[in-house]
């Protein structure tokens, strides 16, 4: 049985992983969430009609939530960032970055998972909603949420092509 | 220091092109071993309806099944559009459960599951565990449904979670956490399942006025998540929308007891973490 689930599979094995690794934060842990996810699209691949990516990434995300529950169960992340140097200073830059790699740590996975997708795979709000299975307003709330916490301004711009692509 | 959507792109990219020492390879055949592994124990571990459901479907009566990872290979599917995930996830159990201990990762086995058609209620799911790394995980139809689990804190303390469906897992993760006696009788569950647009923020405000965790905040998802904890608020609750109809299932997921643990092979090259234990035969329990 291949049907071209080889091809996906040298195609876009390290597209995948680096997304798993924006997820998971560990290459061992990416990798394996990976090879869990290509094994279950594996089993369905002659079901799966069209481009594979949006089945293959929402097994990734379910997957990488449920092992992340299983991990830090009882974890209550933080509701503020820890404050950093003047901004106006080089070394303070880039605490500040370290600062934003770390909230992106303390978001939940789903948080997590809608800005990866969003911001790393350029996927749109629509397209997110479908991969992570909610509605896209929840998306956009979740979105909304995430950037409040990341200390993100939304760009205006790109809420008005969403709005557009709507 | 504030951030803008610039800085986090150039920031995910810069994380996203990092490398831990070397290129993450694509082993194909690791991929198709554990696929095939899924596939055995999925067969293994449905026993009973899951079962029966699993070789109705093989022998082609397709249409009256729903789609799902228990339906044979090969089965016809309604065309969807191009770029969208074709499989549609009912609420079907996996037939293991990672757990990830620190540095310590190995997979659960789905030793009872029962299914529910409604929502609303409580449902006592009693099992017998078969070692102290118990888990449990409840799937719903509506992925957004509330959940309460309970069960016996190691005191006998009632303790457990809440949450959306499908966010979370419970269970217990070594021989400290579970209550005494947790090998030596069947053991139970108590579960909630309420459906996703149940009042929980207005009865939570009603009873104990829903206190957010952060002074100040709304009565947010956490906060309503926390007021499920309370009994009050789930029984009026109960009282409101018990009865509904809602499909959703439970699955308890175990190491297989001592001494009956069967190989399934050699652990694929790079496969770190994979299983390479099934239940014991006749363990899962059929759905109910």
């Amino acid at each position: 049985m291949d049907d071209g689930f080889a091809e996906y599979v040298a195609h876009r094995h390290l597209r995948l992983c680096r997304m798993a690794y924006l997820l998971a934060r560990d290459w061992g842990t990416a990798e394996d969430l990976v090879q869990t996810a290509l094994a279950k699209a594996w089993l369905a691949w002659r079901r799966i009609e069209g481009n594979p990516d949006p089945y293959v990434y929402r097994i990734i995300v379910n997957t990488h939530a449920s092992w992340w529950r299983r991990r830090w169960r009882g974890e209550v992340p933080a509701a503020t960032l820890p404050e950093t140097a003047d901004p106006r200073d080089p070394a303070g830059e880039v605490e500040g970055q370290a600062a934003l790699w770390k909230a992106i740590g303390a978001l939940s996975p789903r948080q997590r998972a809608v800005i990866v997708l969003h911001y790393f795979e350029g996927r749109t709000l629509a397209q997110v909603a479908e991969i992570v299975g909610c509605s896209l307003g929840a998306v956009k709330s979740q979105l909304s949420r995430a950037l409040t916490r990341l200390r993100v301004d939304p760009d205006i711009q790109t809420m008005t092509l969403e709005e557009v692509q709507r | 220091m504030r951030h803008t959507e610039s800085d986090l792109r150039e920031l995910l990219n810069e994380h996203g092109h990092e490398r831990a020492g070397r290129e993450p390879s694509a082993h194909l055949d690791a991929i198709v071993r554990r696929g095939r592994r899924m596939r055995r124990t999925r067969r293994a571990v449905t026993a009973g309806t899951a079962l029966a459901c699993a070789a109705v479907a093989a022998v082609g009566v397709t249409g009256l099944l729903p789609a799902g990872p228990h339906r044979a290979e090969g089965t016809a599917v309604a065309r969807r559009p191009v770029d969208s995930a074709q499989v549609t996830p009912g609420p079907e159990l996996d037939d293991t459960m990672r757990v990830v201990l620190g540095t310590k990762k190995f997979d659960l086995h789905l030793i009872h599951s029962q299914r529910f058609e409604t929502v609303g209620g409580v449902q006592k799911v009693t099992f017998t565990p078969t070692s102290v790394y118990t888990g449990e995980k409840v799937i719903c139809e509506d992925p957004r449904a509330w959940v309460v689990v309970e069960h016996r804190g190691r005191g006998g303390e009632p303790t457990g979670g809440t949450g959306r469906c499908g966010d979370g897992v419970g269970g217990h993760g070594d021989e400290l956490s579970v209550p005494s006696g947790w090998l030596k009788r069947p053991q139970y569950l108590q579960v909630w399942v309420f459906p996703a647009d149940a009042p929980v923020r207005e009865v939570a405000e009603a009873v104990n006025g829903c206190r957010p965790a952060v002074k100040g905040e709304d009565c947010d998802e956490t906060a309503q998540s926390v007021a499920l904890m309370n009994p009050e608020v789930r029984r009026r609750l109960s009282a409101i929308v018990g009865g509904r109809p809602g499909r959703w299932a439970i699955g308890v997921y175990d190491r297989p007891a001592p001494g009956t643990s069967v190989s399934t092979g050699p652990v694929p090259d790079n496969g770190p973490t994979v299983a390479t234990e099934r239940p014991a035969d006749g363990a899962s329990t059929p759905a109910g």
